[in-house]
């Protein structure tokens, strides 16, 4: 699996981002969310038991995320047109206001290494990753575990509590180069 | 009278300077040359007097001096200076605390305090160097004043710019305290 200091593999893929008419599909890549923090967390299955209420969670969240510079996309396994049936059919996931990633071909799961060895569907996996592209937090859960997002983001809020200032300098230390 | 920009004002700059008491005549006239000086840009200059005025706290004067930057900066340089005082206001608490202290521990100890902006603030990165800067001057905090000198002095900023934010930051923070003095 990727670990932390490691560059989150590019990608593109099809993704459910709403369920109006017209507006469902979306192709999404790595660079869509350029400059943001993004938090990519993984379910093996749509339409099973876990997933919707961890995924629920995350969409009520999504404005604290938002608030923190951070897009959350969330993917499995299955098709785009699975995510909308699984959209429609289910009250909580409705109006999720975040995309649901189609890796139908399981490239970017295999790319990070989290396609379950027996069952072939992901893992439930999160990565926080950071705007230069770089793995920052990995976390994976056995199959019928479930996430807390509010760890997510207690994490999160953690990595960016960088002391950026110069005035943490400690005297005779390198220069520091100021952040871009 | 409303301000010219989109910043609301109940005075502009100069009426508000107008009502200097007569013993602070040398920082009105001293408010004038050195918004008005060449060692700055425009930008620069009205950075500067906009993250000064928020660090030297008088509302009316914030006002004014908001309402007259809006018509020299952008939004981002604009939003870019108000995030300066906002974030050095807590940086400059902070980090003096440790300076001053005496314990070297408190150093070990990570700060735990978001200060993403300094990333963020989307403007020239040495213009929000020397805001940063101006309202160390203010706030004084002797380790954060030597830290942001030393990167703009780092990043080739001469001496007589960095002095002339400084005039700015000084002669906005003594206005500060004496526009309301004569006030019931």
């Amino acid at each position: 699996m990727l670990g932390v200091g490691e560059k989150f593999p590019s990608f593109s893929l099809q993704a459910t981002v709403s369920l109006e008419q017209g507006k469902t599909f979306q192709k999404i890549t790595d660079k869509s969310f350029h400059g943001k923090w993004k938090v990519y967390f993984f379910w093996p299955k749509d339409f099973t038991f876990v997933c919707p209420t961890e995924i629920a969670a995350f969409g009520k969240l999504n404005r604290e995320f938002q608030d923190r510079d951070a897009q959350v996309l969330g993917g499995s396994t299955d098709s785009e047109f699975v995510h909308l049936a699984w959209r429609e059919h289910h009250p909580d996931l409705k109006n999720l206001p975040f995309p649901m990633l189609a890796d139908i071909k399981r490239e970017l799961c295999a790319s990070l290494s989290i396609l379950d060895p027996s069952e072939g569907v992901a893992q439930r996996a999160t990565f926080v990753v950071d705007p230069q592209d770089t793995i920052r937090f990995v976390a994976v859960n056995d199959l019928s575990v479930g996430r807390n997002p509010q760890e997510v983001m207690r994490v999160l809020d953690a990595l960016q509590t960088d002391e950026l200032c110069p005035c943490n300098w400690h005297k005779g230390e390198a220069v520091l180069k100021a952040a871009v | 009278m409303s301000a010219r920009g989109p910043y609301h004002t109940d005075m502009t700059l100069e009426q508000l300077l107008e009502t200097c008491p007569d013993y602070a005549k040398d920082l009105k006239l001293n408010m004038s040359s050195v918004l008005r000086q060449a060692e700055l840009t425009e930008r620069q200059t009205w950075g500067t007097a906009v993250c000064s005025a928020i660090a030297a706290r008088n509302s009316r004067l914030t006002e004014a001096v908001l309402a007259e930057a809006s018509l020299h900066l952008g939004a981002p340089a604009l939003f870019a200076a108000q995030a300066a005082a906002a974030i050095m206001g807590m940086n400059n608490v902070f980090y003096r605390f440790r300076h001053l202290s005496g314990n070297p521990g408190y150093a070990a100890i990570p700060a735990r305090l978001r200060m993403q902006a300094i990333r963020t603030h989307g403007s020239d990165p040495v213009d929000f160097e020397l805001w940063c800067l101006a309202v160390s001057a203010i706030n004084a905090c002797a380790a954060c004043i030597e830290a942001h000198q030393g990167v703009l002095r780092e990043k080739g900023v001469t001496e007589e710019t960095i002095l002339a934010a400084i005039r700015i930051a000084s002669t906005i923070q003594a206005l500060a305290t004496v526009l309301d003095a004569g006030r019931a």
